[in-house]
């Protein structure tokens, strides 16, 4: 009542109780609010000078483009010696593709502002990327093979936090890229020796494949190329061989019945030809999975693991140590007699999405062998064995899967639950107890009669990310799911830092 | 022999206490499928008018009639199998007269907490809770308690959720 007073001012403020409504308005706090939130968050003004990429870059990035059209115009020349169309093409490809490149360039560039690298992009839909230097992870100069041939490279820029997706600049001169690689390293404040070795490894790294040991800061030895070939080949054999006999065997059945005159039109047209294109498809899946990961190379950072990977397009992955809901050690039939292995691990990303927490399955290890397979296992999640013993479900059970029961099995482990499956591709599946988010158990009319039950632990992430123990003893799949509940309290009640 | 027949959730190892569905759930959900199945009724009763004369809509209400009334029956033995169990770390849910499901979710994951009633659920005075945590498909639920017993579960298993965090 009296504080609007000026001769009462040195007072002391009134209570609450007396006139709340009548106090003087807080002075507000300067927009944004926080000490210093405010010299970051300020992009470039429109007239600072931005730095161009290569010229050559748009060419590049729409490499499928005149690809597709050179191969338009070679078959137009093949098939009906039609050289003028040819031209035709290759002009309207040129003109098209100088154009469009033209303009894109002029939009393109990127802008080093305070701690942020601010990347523009876009001719229609306008990109600004912003990249705070200050979480930097690393930065890499990737060579792909098209940009090598013009003595180009990019920078894959990855941060800290980020969902995976690297912040890339492509493409620039190489020497130039190394440049800016060491002026990024140093806005950030971190040496650029330490992460000097991703740079240019291609030359250098041909030797190292017959080293046995692991080279220093590396979790193994890098994969050979001559036995992640025979890997791939091994694991793709029972699928193109099936493949190839079903396409065979049909082509004969179909053959006797209508004859072989008419097979090749109808037969051929109307149901191989389909069949193939899928058949065609997953070769080629197998061999780009072969590409990606040779040259593969796993490092370990503090409490994350840092992958390296890729023939023609290096690739980044980065599995951060308490992410980890599962780790998958998978054998394909074939690798059986070599006793290989290879590792995967399933983590939690932060939520990106809609759909809440997302999961990614990363390969920590393409092939190895069973001490290969113990080093990754002992990286990604500490004190984890990577041989179990498992127990087969009750014999009562083997009608219900004639071939995989052999191959299935669950037991808890000291740290994880093991559940194997599968008969082409023979998994060990293992769950953290501290990763466990709900256990179901379900049993269904004829489990009932047969006294079975299915126990399912459930992790963050997607369905195919639960370990499944089919067809248990109804008793024990309870007793089961009892204890998986306390080991995954008490597990969880162990963990000093609590993700949320 | 006997233990074949009984369901999985009662061989448990421990004791627990199963808490049953309110009373009204039982209406709601027979008068749910008697007014599903007429409908397909209803769909049925115009094609066999159609082909059988008036002596079609006789059909299609007798086969309502023995339709509905065996499914009432499966209903309510199914809503009888609803229960849940709120242990000191972790609450129980089981269901299911064919498929026996038992779920079981521990304080320290749940996410969210939603409660939900449908118009035909409010005017029986019935409430839903949701429980969810980072697994996906993993939502829990118990459906059909009184809205005064759905808010205290709701805020027992906040308090708790929140004293025991235990993230992803």
């Amino acid at each position: 009542m009296s504080a609007a007073h000026p001769g009462e001012a040195a007072e002391p403020e009134p209570t609450p109780a007396a006139a709340p409504d009548q106090w003087p308005a807080p002075p507000l706090a300067d927009w944004p609010i926080g000490p210093e939130v405010a010299p970051t968050a300020s992009a470039p003004p429109p007239g600072v000078p931005r730095q161009r990429l290569h010229p050559l870059t748009p060419l590049l990035e729409s490499f499928r483009f005149f690809a597709a059209a050179i191969a338009a115009a070679g078959i137009q020349v093949v098939t009906s010696q039609n050289y003028l169309f040819a031209v035709y093409i290759a002009l309207a490809a040129a003109v098209l593709g100088g154009v469009g490149s033209l303009i894109s360039i002029q939009y393109r560039g990127f802008v080093i502002w305070g701690p942020e690298l601010h990347i523009y992009g876009g001719v229609f839909t306008r990109n600004h990327r912003t990249v705070p230097l200050g979480r930097l992870q690393s930065v890499d100069v990737a060579r792909p093979l098209r940009a090598r041939l013009f003595g180009l490279a990019q920078l894959n820029i990855e941060v800290a936090g980020s969902d995976g997706t690297d912040a890339k600049l492509a493409y620039l001169k190489a020497d130039r890229a190394l440049e800016l690689r060491g002026e990024l390293l140093a806005i950030a404040g971190r040496p650029s020796g330490d992460v000097a070795v991703d740079g240019d490894v291609a030359e250098t790294d041909e030797s190292a494949e017959e080293v046995k040991t692991p080279p220093p800061g590396q979790v193994v030895p890098p994969v050979r190329v001559r036995r992640l070939a025979t890997a791939s080949l091994l694991e793709a054999l029972p699928v193109q061989i099936s493949a190839l006999v079903i396409f065979g065997a049909a082509y004969l059945t179909a053959g006797s019945i209508f004859g072989f005159n008419r097979v090749t039109t109808t037969v051929w047209v109307g149901f191989i030809a389909p069949a193939l294109l899928g058949y065609v498809q997953s070769t080629i899946a197998t061999v780009n999975k072969f590409l990606r990961n040779c040259r593969f190379r796993l490092r370990r950072d503090g409490q994350s693991l840092l992958i390296e990977r890729g023939l023609t397009d290096t690739s980044h992955e980065t599995v951060p140590q308490d992410r980890v809901t599962a780790v998958s050690f998978e054998r394909p039939v074939l690798w059986r007699g070599r006793r290989w292995r290879r590792v995967e691990v399933s983590t939690a990303a932060a939520a990106q999405s809609s759909a809440g927490v997302g999961t990614r399955l990363t390969t920590v290890l393409p092939v190895g062998e069973p001490d290969l397979v113990a080093a990754v296992t002992e990286a990604a999640v500490p004190g984890l064995p990577s041989q179990f013993t498992v127990e087969r479900p009750p014999r009562r059970a083997r009608w219900r899967m004639p071939l995989r029961w052999k191959w299935n099995g669950a037991a808890l482990d000291e740290q994880v639950f093991v559940v194997r499956h599968g008969l082409l591709v023979n998994t060990y599946f293992a769950v953290p107890y501290a990763r466990i988010q709900s256990v179901t158990v379900v049993q269904g009319p004829l489990q009932r009669l047969q006294g079975l039950a299915t126990v399912r632990a459930m992790t963050a992430g997607g369905l195919g990310n639960d370990a499944v123990a089919y067809h248990r003893d109804a008793r024990e799949a309870a007793s089961m799911a009892d204890e998986l509940r306390e080991r995954a309290d008490a597990a969880a009640a162990l963990e000093t830092p609590r993700l949320s | 022999m006997n233990a074949r027949a009984t369901p999985v959730w009662d061989l448990w190892p421990a004791d627990l206490e199963w808490q049953p569905m309110a009373r009204q759930l039982r209406t709601v959900w027979v008068l749910r499928s008697l007014l599903r199945l007429g409908i397909l009724a209803l769909i049925a009763a115009v094609g066999l008018t159609i082909w059988l004369g008036w002596d079609g809509l006789l059909w299609a209400l007798g086969g309502y009639v023995v339709i509905a009334g065996l499914r009432a029956l499966a209903v309510a033995r199914i809503v009888s199998t609803w229960g849940y169990s709120e242990r000191a770390e972790d609450l129980l849910v089981r269901h299911g007269l064919l498929t026996r499901r038992l779920s079981i979710v521990p304080y320290g994951r749940i996410q969210l907490i939603d409660l939900s009633a449908g118009p035909v659920e409010r005017m029986f005075g019935l409430t839903t809770v949701q429980v969810r945590t980072a697994a996906l498909g993993s939502t829990t639920e118990v459906p059909g308690l009184d809205p005064a017993v759905a808010a205290a579960l709701r805020d027992r298993l906040a308090v708790r959720a929140a004293e025991v965090r235990e993230g992803l």
